[in-house]
């Protein structure tokens, strides 16, 4: 078997091993309809099922509300010359495929999510994917119909972030329970519960402007170097049902 | 016949895990219905039943992962050899032996698909969150083992070990 993975890993057998998982897919994709259909059908029980669906729209609204709160703010820090020297086009302005969410990852060690769209339609490993909340990861493998897409819920997962704001710069760490953000602390300013935690494109890993979070929590140790948030994430991996893959953004 | 039901029993739990049950996490860990239906095998049918069907699970389990084809099949073999020793050695008709077979199956398969992940050069969790991962995974599977096997035990023939 540990012969059998060393195998399937080399880059000359991830098209067959693509199109292998590839054979799954169809059948992710229709166990995902029964599970969602069934939720809903046991749902209707007590009127249940017309509340979570106005809650779910009130939900995306809220999203939706909060996504353009964080943005103004974030776009208050940035002077007119430097977003235009910046490029607004980079921020905002990118090509997408939306993909439906077909499937989970099979353990707990990685919590990454399958998604219908491939090579085929245009999606490559390492392409950055999001959803109209915000940022939920990176495309780790793509094959001709179905991809995967490590979120930022990974314990692997790292993004570079500053707090919308307090400016504050940091590093936002995946976890199954919730994120962590690493905050490189600066004399007078403190980061605040409420803040908004948003891709700072610094490295090169993700396009700057993409909404991660919200700072539930603050601990500040006088003894440490930097100061360590707990975020809530925007997004949800066991909710997440459509996302959209930006096509155009090559991570350095 | 039999054989094929259950091909097709692996196949719809290893579906159900990749799209249900990470919907019912607890603590990070979500059961792991192959692994369960494994230990049900092997308690009922002996080591070498467990072991085929840790196989095919375990690939289907590779294929809707990241990653190679190999690392659950790998951890889930290792999980049915435990399961497998464990009935050897054990009163069979206990009811807790199973549960513990299980949380036993669970650390050792979490283990070894670390250890395969960290050899293949792939990422793997920090230490401590593994280990706390790996220990709600298992209570939690150990926990659901005693109503699946109740409930499963009656579909799958108990074969006799030979002395």
């Amino acid at each position: 078997m540990l012969l059998l993975s060393m195998v399937t890993q080399q880059p000359w057998a991830s098209g067959a091993r693509g199109y292998a998982k590839g054979a799954i897919e169809p059948m992710e994709a229709g166990m995902m309809a029964v599970a969602a259909r069934v939720g809903a059908w046991t749902s209707v029980l007590g009127d249940i099922s017309s509340l979570r669906t106005q809650n779910q729209h009130l939900q995306d609204e809220n999203a939706s509300l909060r996504k353009q709160i964080a943005e103004l703010s974030a776009a208050g820090l940035d002077n007119q010359a430097l977003r235009q020297a910046l490029d607004f086009q980079r921020s905002y302005g990118h090509t997408m495929v939306a993909a439906a969410v077909v499937g989970r990852g099979p353990d707990s060690f990685s919590l990454t999510v399958a998604i219908d769209r491939g090579t085929a339609d245009g999606v490559r490993p390492g392409m950055v994917v999001a959803s109209g909340a915000g940022l939920v990861g990176r495309v780790r493998e793509a094959g001709p119909h179905v991809s995967i897409v490590q979120t930022l819920a990974d314990p692997q997962s790292r993004v570079s972030a500053f707090l919308s704001k307090s400016g504050l710069q940091g590093t936002v760490i995946g976890g199954p329970g919730s994120l962590e953000m690493q905050i490189d602390p600066r004399f007078g300013i403190a980061p605040a519960v409420g803040e908004w935690v948003i891709t700072n494109g610094v490295g090169g890993g993700y396009p700057r402007g993409l909404v991660v979070a919200q700072v539930a929590a603050v601990n500040h140790n006088d003894a440490a170097t930097v100061d360590e948030a707990v975020l809530a994430w925007v997004n949800d991996t066991t909710s997440l049902s459509v996302v959209l893959v930006i096509t155009d953004f090559t991570p350095s | 016949m039999m054989r094929l039901l259950g091909f097709a029993a692996f196949l719809a739990a290893a579906l159900l895990q990749v799209t249900w049950a990470p919907g019912l996490a607890i603590w990070g860990a979500y059961p792991n219905l192959v692994l369960l239906m494994m230990v049900v095998i092997t308690w009922r049918n002996g080591a070498r039943a467990g072991m085929f069907w840790a196989c095919w699970g375990g690939v289907l389990l590779d294929l809707t992962g990241p990653g190679p084809i190999g690392p659950h099949a790998l951890a889930l073999l290792a999980g049915a050899y435990v399961s497998g020793f464990w009935t050897r050695n054990v009163d069979k008709g206990s009811l807790s032996q199973p549960v513990l077979a299980t949380a036993a199956s669970t650390v050792l398969y979490s283990l070894i698909l670390i250890g395969s992940d960290d050899t293949l050069g792939l990422p793997v969790p920090p230490l401590g969150l593994a280990f706390q991962l790996t220990f709600a995974a298992s209570i939690y599977n150990a926990a659901l083992m005693l109503p699946l096997l109740l409930v499963l035990g009656r579909a799958v023939p108990l074969r006799r070990q030979p002395a």
